[in-house]
């Protein structure tokens, strides 16, 4: 078959698709080395672990279809679920806690975009200087302590409906919100247009400024949802929570098939991307492989994703290799 | 106003502009112009590239706020801030490269202006865009043009992406509508197309703007010609008061007719037709191209004219190793060679300048390091170089071209498009090829520059010696600086003819053009008609 037969093959259609059959392949594969692999409370427990990286992964997904990228998420999920934390200690309703974390996120997230829209700072730049800054001021706040979190709260990270844990249930309804937005909404479409062609967006009066920084704010709010689910999970706010996080958040966008050259992504196969994810860990912890064996994997899939993605872009169509493949046979 | 207008009854003035001007730095786009365009007409703005027209446009656009002056709409003058409150006015503009978002629809395409109108939390419906827009379509007769409106745009052919741009540009029901060289990568069929729907909105009472290069065209469809040059308005009138060679003088100026009578003094080498061609294609096939056979001898200019997407960039890309070639052989000065970089051209001693130069111009850095980027090999051993020679050769060569610059320490940034191209042929030059391959060699560049470039690039085939591969959509361009010229359609040769009256008409057809037209530039050129 030639390399453009391959490509219209219908499961390679969506990024989704080929991802989800991806997912399912490697869980039938792993569950003959290891039959806990495929059961309700193992598929369960990956949900479980994904949650938060899942959840911001939705944030970084707007950013990254705007051609910009985040990647402070991890620091601004530590900060904003310490500053609930320290809040409600301090004696606030758990509920306006909340509010206080959420409105940490998005100003971490405001202040990040409002230096890349009006300072013209690069992205990468304004939001590794905020993973420091936020980081740091974690540490001012909390002395390097954990905080004890209210116990009212805890159904967050602990809690479940009809059998299904409440964090789990946070992400898919951000996950099904994320989606109408990016794919239904005008907001959204904003967001792909500029992402994809700003030259195009400007010309036809689409607001440059306010869409980047929407897509800031939602990283930062997504970022501080899920610090809220992750300190409810562990029943204290640390200094530490959400270190390094950001690269998972990113890898996961990326193998959903979102495009750091802007314009193109999908909420749900960067759902799909971070379950890949923890998947792949939980099946090493379950076949008792090294864990060194398990970053190395990790890292391997980012590339895969990223350079499969490539192929259906049709980047190869003109390499030699595909040239001598279509002579081969006979095209 | 040269022309004896009166303005009738029925037609009133839709847009018109006071003494407008703009400056980007110090060079001065336009230069107070005062004009004004009418309901129910189409006035075709004439002029060569970097006349000011598309500054004009900008400016009443909104895309760029004005230096001096004033633009008033329905006699009230209005602050056009950005492109949104130019399109609330009833300004709409059909842009020469397509500006499309490839990740969209055709659909969302046609309606993008719709995502800056609405409100953020507005719901987008793909649905009713797809059925929107083809009613929208029939209404302009381009029902049939696309077989799926919610198709993405990623995978659109140069045409169809113009005619997307247009439908949008539509979509606005605009009172006044510019046409920035909206056919010039169009065939003369759909340019037929699109000049039918131009009449239509003139019926509707719509004042279009066109811009063009071809005058013929131009001239089938126009009510009224403003010519402009230097950034100045140089001729108003109707179609009859300023005729197409009228108007041609004025878009030149006297400049360029001079020069040609200069340059007819310096007579093209005599080729010897057996001798070892500096490059010789056989059979060679490509991405969108097949069969192509070229010579190119040392001391001859090959002029290689067809429309966008006919496929003659790819020709050169292909022969020059940027893409694969699927069969066919290539000869340097009679030996086989196999290219499969640029890399390995250059290694040759080919160079290329590509048609965008913005992607050739390193915009950080200065004269100097944009010149000598190729060649810093010889300034030095081992891997590294010494910034005083190198400089001193920057220095040689770009005073060789005629940059004009205080010094080569000057940024690149800092100067004209015209003398950042002379740049550029300048860093081809440095590694002294032996063919040297232009591809819209004068894409951009003002009047004065463009003659000051054909008679350095014909001194140094006709002089030096050495062999000129061109390719250029103008076609005064190609019949102007052309020994031989090489017409592409649809990815092959399809004429291959010495310099005359016969290859005027051939590069007409080839390029949309009236035949007459180009056997009256012609029959111009070789008299050296100055008036």
């Amino acid at each position: 078959m030639s390399v453009a037969g391959v490509r219209n093959l219908p499961f390679l259609k969506g990024q989704e698709l080929g991802l989800a059959a991806v997912v399912i392949v490697l869980s039938i594969a792993f569950s003959f080395f290891n039959p806990h692999f495929l059961t309700t409370d193992n598929f369960r427990n990956i949900l479980v672990a994904v949650a938060v990286v899942g959840i911001m992964a939705i944030g970084q997904c707007f950013v990254i279809i705007a051609k910009e990228i985040d990647l402070s998420v991890g620091s601004v999920m530590g900060l904003s679920g310490l500053c609930g934390a320290y809040a409600m200690s301090a004696g606030l309703h758990p509920a306006l806690g909340v509010l206080v974390a959420l409105a940490v996120g998005a100003g971490c997230g405001l202040i990040s975009g409002l230096i890349v829209v009006y300072g013209k700072v690069n992205s990468f730049i304004v939001t590794l200087g905020m993973l420091s800054v936020a980081r740091g001021l974690t540490y001012v706040l909390s002395g390097g302590l954990p905080i004890l979190i209210d116990p009212r709260v805890m159904f967050i990270g602990q809690g479940e409906v009809l059998g299904i844990p409440v964090q789990v249930l946070i992400f898919f309804g951000l996950v099904v919100l994320g989606q109408i937005v990016l794919k239904r909404s005008v907001l959204g479409q904003r967001v792909v247009a500029v992402g994809d062609n700003d030259e195009a967006a400007r010309l036809s009066g689409i607001p440059m400024n306010s869409t980047r920084l929407a897509v800031f704010v939602f990283s930062g709010l997504a970022a501080a949802v899920a610090g809220l689910v992750y300190t409810a999970q562990v029943s204290v706010a640390e200094a530490q929570a959400g270190t390094g996080l950001e690269l998972d958040v990113i890898a996961a966008v990326v193998i959903g098939g979102a495009s750091l050259s802007g314009g193109r992504g999908s909420i749900i196969g960067a759902m799909l991307g971070a379950y890949l994810l923890g998947a792949l860990r939980n099946a090493f912890i379950l076949l008792e492989l090294s864990p060194f064996l398990q970053q190395m994997s990790v890292g391997l899939v980012i590339v895969l994703a990223a350079l499969f993605d490539q192929f259906r872009q049709g980047a190869f169509q003109h390499s030699v290799l595909a040239i001598r493949l279509r002579r081969l046979f006979g095209r | 106003m040269t022309g004896g207008t009166s303005p009738s009854p029925s037609t009133t003035d839709a847009l018109s502009v006071a003494d407008l001007g703009k400056s980007f730095g110090a060079v001065q786009a336009l230069k107070d112009v005062t004009l004004s365009f009418r309901y129910g007409e189409v006035t075709a703005l004439l002029g060569e590239n970097g006349a000011g027209k598309s500054t004009l446009i900008r400016l009443c656009s909104g895309e760029h706020q004005p230096t001096t002056g004033k633009v008033a709409i329905d006699g009230q003058v209005q602050e056009l801030a950005n492109p949104l409150a130019a399109t609330a006015l009833g300004i709409a503009v059909v842009h020469q490269e397509p500006q499309l978002v490839s990740a969209m629809t055709i659909a969302e395409n046609i309606f993008l202006a719709r995502l800056g109108g609405n409100a953020a939390v507005a719901a987008h419906r793909p649905g009713a865009l797809v059925r929107e827009a083809r009613t929208l379509l029939a209404e302009i007769g381009l029902s049939d043009a696309f077989a799926d409106l919610s198709m993405k745009c990623a995978g659109l052919s140069a045409a169809e992406r113009q005619l997307v741009e247009i439908a949008r540009a539509l979509a606005a029901k605009p009172k006044v509508l510019f046409l920035d060289e909206p056919n010039s990568s169009l065939t003369r069929r759909e340019t037929d197309r699109l000049f039918g729907i131009v009449r239509l909105l003139r019926e509707q009472g719509v004042a279009v703007v066109l811009v063009s290069h071809r005058l013929g065209e131009v001239y089938e469809i126009s009510d009224r010609v403003i010519v402009m040059r230097d950034g100045s308005k140089v001729g108003e009138g109707t179609v009859g008061d300023l005729p197409k060679a009228r108007a041609i003088r004025l878009m030149a100026g006297e400049r360029l007719v001079e020069q040609a009578a200069k340059d007819e003094t310096k007579a093209a080498r005599e080729i010897d037709p057996k001798a070892v061609p500096v490059l010789r294609v056989r059979g060679v096939s490509g991405i969108a191209f097949s069969d192509v056979d070229i010579d190119i001898h040392a001391g001859e200019i090959v002029g290689m004219a067809g429309l966008v997407g006919s496929g003659r960039t790819e020709i050169v890309r292909g022969v020059l190793g940027a893409d694969p070639l699927y069969s066919g052989s290539i000869e340097l000065n009679g030996h086989p060679v196999r290219l499969r970089t640029l890399r390995d051209a250059v290694k040759h001693g080919i160079s290329f300048i590509s048609e965008e130069r913005r992607t050739s111009v390193f915009y950080g850095h200065d004269i100097g390091f944009n010149l000598t980027s190729n060649v810093l090999g010889r300034f030095g051993r081992l891997g590294f170089f010494s910034q005083r020679r190198r400089m001193r050769f920057a220095q040689e060569r770009a005073d060789r071209v005629g940059v004009k610059a205080e010094s080569v320490a000057t940024p690149i940034r800092a100067l004209s498009g015209g003398n950042q191209q002379k740049v550029l042929l300048a860093r081809a030059l440095a590694s002294n090829p032996s063919l040297l391959i232009l591809d819209e060699p004068t894409r951009g560049v003002d009047v004065r520059t463009k003659a000051e470039m054909y008679a350095l690039i014909r001194n140094l085939a006709h002089v030096e010696g050495l062999a000129v591969w061109f390719i250029s959509s103008e076609m005064d361009e190609i019949l102007h600086l052309a020994d031989r010229v090489v017409v592409v359609r649809e990815g092959r040769i399809v004429d291959n003819i010495a310099k005359g009256p016969q290859a005027a008409q051939v590069v007409a057809s080839a390029l949309g053009e009236k035949a007459e037209d180009a056997v009256a530039f012609f029959g111009r050129q070789e008299r050296g008609e100055a008036h």
